[in-house]
């Protein structure tokens, strides 16, 4: 696996939205389908993707029984144009790329098609591309996420989620470094520095930044950039008391300090008994309840997540 | 190690602009006491128990200097944020005029407290003894009339979530002159807390 991925395409109206999160049952899905319901309803024009390969449930959060044509499909070029394998999801203006296959289950995909399938999916003629990405930090997880022009980071006040949520950071960056450092050596430092235990000691990016500077002061500034182009936005789900809350200001606090990742924290979402009721009859929770507080607090995310706006430091 | 810089300014200690009021360096070091706490969700895994323990002895280092006009003075000269040889009169006229930057009381009388539990009745018969309209809070704190009139209504449910609200209640409390911390405690108190 060589070679950086492709570079951006030039910005039009359309962006990639990614929500992701390292840690699995942490509302990723229903986060990513409820978000994408909003923004169709705000007139955007929306194709979710679910990319939770191996996991995907984006079909079943819209409560659409399991489709026919997936991303399965094209990826084996059953279908030819991606267009093939977008379905409609009964809600105006939102459309759905699902991932159910048992062949994305068990296959990695190798890297020449998942460059295809990004270059398909920035290509889609839409307003926004909201990716749903599974569990874990392996690269087709993390890369999904590095195009995202927006790259949601969903966490539950618990300390697993959390954990896997620093390790999901780490993972996303030290790609992206990677994709960048010259020379090899370099390179080679950055792959050590995955492993908590590893022989430098690194820890953390601003470790790794030091270490680099030691090593090639040459090979820095290249890095430096990276880590300072990287922002990840904090969601915290599933929240009961301000206490939790504030979680999302902590992280945020956390990773400028102690990883150098400018981070912000888009927002929150209640614990909420009328989703799981909504999801138990495998319908949408804004549809199912658009009352109820979870609903109110998607709307106020999508707002403000398409604003570029997050919420200020408790001080 | 994960720790970071231990040195940076005070101000980066606490994520804080020099220009910080008082009052923000309070708020300020009592989050950062909170995410270095032993049980803090967003430090347990990141760092170990030294980290943990030179994280919390940097933020109290930093308070200590920054929360003391006399030392945060000094160490703003040596900055080169403040010009040295100045009178510490100066150091206060400066927190005057950055009170400015921040919305100033409508009402200047000396902040009072009303006797708990606090209804939004109360507010509002407190409000207009005072003679402070709600468009001029609004007008103030660039809080919604619409938000202001709900406060007012006890409609909790119309209401954002307490961390927002919090907020709201303070503007709400320094525009008619009533202490702010202790009036949006009590307010709050009074919320059923939702599931």
């Amino acid at each position: 696996m060589t070679g950086a991925l492709p570079a951006a395409a030039p910005r039009l109206r359309r962006q990639i939205w990614c929500v992701g999160g390292g840690k699995g049952g942490i509302g990723k899905s229903l986060l990513a389908a409820s978000l994408g319901f909003q923004l169709a309803r705000l007139g955007k024009r929306v194709v979710l993707v679910d990319a939770d390969l191996g996991g995907a449930n984006l079909h079943t959060c819209l409560g659409l029984r399991s489709p026919d044509r997936t991303l399965a499909d094209f990826i084996q070029r059953r279908a030819e144009r991606i267009e093939d394998v977008v379905l409609e999801t009964g809600f105006p203006r939102l459309r759905l790329i699902s991932g159910a296959s048992d062949f994305l289950g068990a296959a990695n995909i190798k890297y020449p098609q998942k460059v295809r399938v990004l270059n398909r999916i920035r290509a889609l003629d839409v307003d926004v591309v909201l990716m749903d990405l599974g569990a874990g930090n392996s690269f087709n997880i993390v890369d999904f996420f590095l195009i995202a022009d927006l790259g949601v980071l969903t966490v539950v006040p618990e300390p697993t989620s959390i954990e896997n949520g620093y390790r999901f950071i780490k993972s996303a960056l030290y790609r992206r470094l990677r994709a960048v450092a010259e020379p090899e050596a370099i390179r080679q430092l950055i792959d050590s520095a995955l492993d908590p235990k590893n022989p430098h000691g690194i820890r953390s990016p601003l470790d790794l930044l030091a270490r680099v500077e030691q090593e090639d002061p040459g090979a820095a500034p290249a890095l430096r950039r990276e880590i300072e182009g990287f922002h990840p936005i904090f969601v915290v789900n599933q929240v009961r008391d301000e206490a939790d809350v504030a979680v999302g200001h902590q992280l945020v606090a956390a990773c400028a300090r102690h990883l150098g990742v400018r981070a912000t924290f888009a927002g929150f979402v209640h614990f909420d008994d009328a989703v799981w009721r909504a999801v138990r009859r495998r319908k949408l929770f804004m549809v199912d309840a658009p009352h109820c507080r979870a609903a109110e607090q998607v709307r106020q995310l999508a707002r403000g997540l398409s604003r570029g706006e997050s919420l200020e430091p408790p001080w | 190690m994960v720790g970071g810089p231990q040195g940076g300014t005070h101000y980066e200690a606490l994520g804080l602009d020099p220009r910080a009021s008082a009052e923000r360096v309070e708020r300020a070091y009592r989050f950062h006491l909170e995410l270095y706490d032993d049980a803090a969700l967003a430090t347990y895994s990141l760092l170990d128990i030294d980290e943990v323990r030179a994280a919390r002895a940097r933020v109290q280092e930093a308070y200590a200097v920054l929360s003391d006009p006399a030392r945060r003075r000094e160490y703003d000269v040596s900055l080169g944020v403040a010009p040295a040889g100045e009178p510490l009169l100066r150091f206060d006229s400066r927190q005057a005029a950055r009170a400015d930057a921040e919305p100033a009381p409508v009402h200047a009388a000396p902040r009072e407290s009303l006797p708990e539990p606090i209804t939004g009745a109360a507010l509002r018969r407190f409000r207009e003894q005072r003679g402070v309209t709600l468009r001029e809070i609004a007008a103030v704190s660039k809080v919604g009339v619409r938000f202001l009139e709900y406060i007012e209504q006890d409609r909790h449910s119309d209401l954002p979530a307490p961390v927002y609200l919090r907020g709201f209640l303070h503007e709400y409390a320094r525009c008619v002159g009533l202490e702010p911390h202790g009036t949006a405690r009590a307010y709050l108190a009074r919320i059923p807390k939702q599931g």
